[in-house]
């Protein structure tokens, strides 16, 4: 809509009671506060259509005002600017800790757990991590369009728990984040539960001491760098990106894999070549890979001992059709319009050692992995459907329009194979993860 | 008494600035954009609008819309957005939320 206005057509946009305020901000960061809204009290999805068409009547004012009265820009609605440094005094330094918490809290500069304080000395020494100057700017994030310099990096890293060795993994996790396939503007500000999946691989995950191992996603102390630097990427996507519950992140029910969801890939014990290999990096490179997912589904199975057996329990994780991704294809791809990057919906597999090592006796490697669960996670095109607007797929693919007429034939819920990325992941015991993914990982190199 | 200083964790952002589009003086004889997204109910919202626009102004003209990229959601491209700006005067839209 502010694209239109900016070309001289006046809009007027349908929006809930419940996201008038992430209407007001996303409007106010393309640079149109104030853009006229027709206020309804419910979303217009899952409704009947007489209901939505009571919701229309009731806003049928406000739509000719929209665009008949004049736009109050409101040229003070932006968040005033704030000071650089903050201090609190209290009986003691615990005292004080307790009063800075609460009013960053206050301030929904906090994930809720308790923060480091960053104190000018904790954030020096956090920057010994890189080579980079303070004033260095990596990125700028969506959806609020912070400026992500070295510094505003560091602070939210201090926050987390995060020490200078895991600076360089977050920088190349906020570059990840910020690249135009990325497309972190849909991510931050769904409904969905979309979460950062942070994958690390090489030599410098070891060095920030990246657990692969057991109980590599958490908790507990071997997973103590997983955890603080899962959780410095939110509060960046917080206070650099400006994605806040409530302002801009509208999601419905939230998920805990949005605190911390990092980890390392085994290499030690993966039979085949390191996941990031597989994303055109030498083995030897560093990277970090960033994917959102949705929801994480266990992939658990004692008995199999044949790779066609583990695929066929694989694949029932896949073809979850309540989740969002599964058989997405069929209405469209994920894009940006400012960039027009297209992703395909991909998911990630993590495969436990002994899994892996099942899947490598019999010859396998990822691609037959890939293509094997790629023929075997299919449903029928009523079953994909489900739920899914049946004129998005005339849109999207007119050309299938004759799946109408083969409502029981399987489709596959991904649009290719190589749809399913697969790292080696955690300890003894055959028991996976097949993450729901929402478009494609980014794959980055880490810079000092 | 002790004092804890902090330093502030919050970015400055980029700042963009879009003149808001002068409004019509009336509905009566325009061309109206109908612009929907492509999430459920949507739709029937525009339905139900254009109806009532046809009703108290007998003289709109009416033009639907959808984005020409992406799948859940259907997004307006630039090309898209100098589409609509060449074809209509005025756009009602509906994202669904």
């Amino acid at each position: 809509m502010v694209e239109l206005e900016r070309r001289g057509v006046p809009t007027v946009l349908f929006t809930a009671q419940t996201f008038v305020h992430d209407a007001q901000r996303s409007a106010a960061s393309f640079g149109l506060a104030g853009l006229p809204l027709a206020v309804v009290p419910l979303p217009f999805t899952n409704q009947k259509p007489e209901a939505v068409h009571r919701m229309a009547e009731g806003a049928f004012d406000q739509v000719v005002a929209g665009l008949t009265q004049t736009v109050d820009v409101r040229p003070g609605a932006q968040p005033p600017r704030l000071e650089d440094r903050f201090a609190y005094d209290g009986d003691d330094l615990l005292d004080a800790w307790t009063l800075m918490r609460a009013d960053f809290l206050r301030r929904g500069w906090s994930d809720g757990f308790p923060l480091v304080p960053p104190t000018p000395r904790a954030v020096e020494a956090l920057l010994r991590g890189t080579t980079r100057s303070p004033g260095d700017i990596v990125a700028t994030l969506e959806p609020g369009f912070g400026i992500a310099t070295i510094e505003k990096l560091a602070i939210n890293a201090v926050m987390a728990g995060c020490g200078p060795e895991h600076l360089p993994l977050l920088l190349t996790a906020v570059r990840c984040l910020a690249e135009p396939k990325m497309y972190i503007r849909n991510k931050a500000m769904s409904t969905g539960p979309h979460a950062p999946l942070v994958l690390v691989n090489g030599p410098k995950g070891r060095v920030a001491d990246v657990n692969a191992g057991m109980c590599a996603l958490g908790p507990g102390a071997p997973s103590a760098s997983n955890t603080v630097l899962g959780r410095a990427l939110r509060l960046v996507m917080m206070n650099v990106g400006h994605t806040y519950v409530g302002v801009s992140d509208m999601e419905t029910i939230g998920s805990p894999l949005k605190y911390a969801c990092c980890c390392a890939e085994n290499e030690a014990e993966s039979p085949w070549e390191p996941y990031h290999v597989t994303r055109g990096f030498a083995k030897d490179a560093s990277t970090v890979t960033v994917h959102f997912v949705y929801g994480i589904c266990e992939l658990h199975d004692f008995r199999s001992t044949a790779p066609e057996d583990l695929v066929g329990v694989f694949a029932t994780a896949a073809t979850n059709v309540a989740q969002v991704g599964t058989g997405l294809w069929l209405i469209g791809r994920r894009a940006d319009p400012r960039t027009k990057t297209e992703e395909r919906e991909h998911n990630t597999l993590f495969i436990c050692p002994e899994h892996a090592q099942i899947f490598a006796r019999a010859g396998w490697g990822r691609r037959e992995i890939q293509e094997a669960l790629y023929r075997a996670a299919r449903l029928p095109f009523k079953t994909m459907m489900l739920n899914k607007e049946p004129k998005a797929l005339a849109v999207a693919h007119p050309e299938l329009a004759w799946l109408a007429d083969h409502p029981d034939l399987p489709l596959p819920v991904v649009e290719d194979p190589g749809c399913f990325d697969i790292a080696v992941v955690g300890a003894a015991a055959g028991r996976g993860a097949y993450f729901y993914g929402a478009g494609e990982p980014v794959t980055l190199p880490v810079e000092d | 008494m002790a004092r804890l200083e902090v330093l502030n964790p919050v970015a400055k952002t980029v700042e963009h600035s879009v003149k808001p589009a002068a409004r019509l003086t009336t509905l009566q004889g325009v061309t109206l954009g109908l612009y929907w997204n492509m999430k459920a109910g949507g739709d029937a919202a525009l339905d139900r609008t254009e109806a009532l626009l046809h009703e108290k102004f007998p003289q709109v003209k009416f033009r639907r819309y959808i984005g020409s990229v992406g799948w859940l959601m259907r997004h307006c491209t630039a090309e898209d957005a100098d589409r609509i700006a060449s074809e209509v005067d005025a756009v009602v839209g509906t994202t669904a939320d």
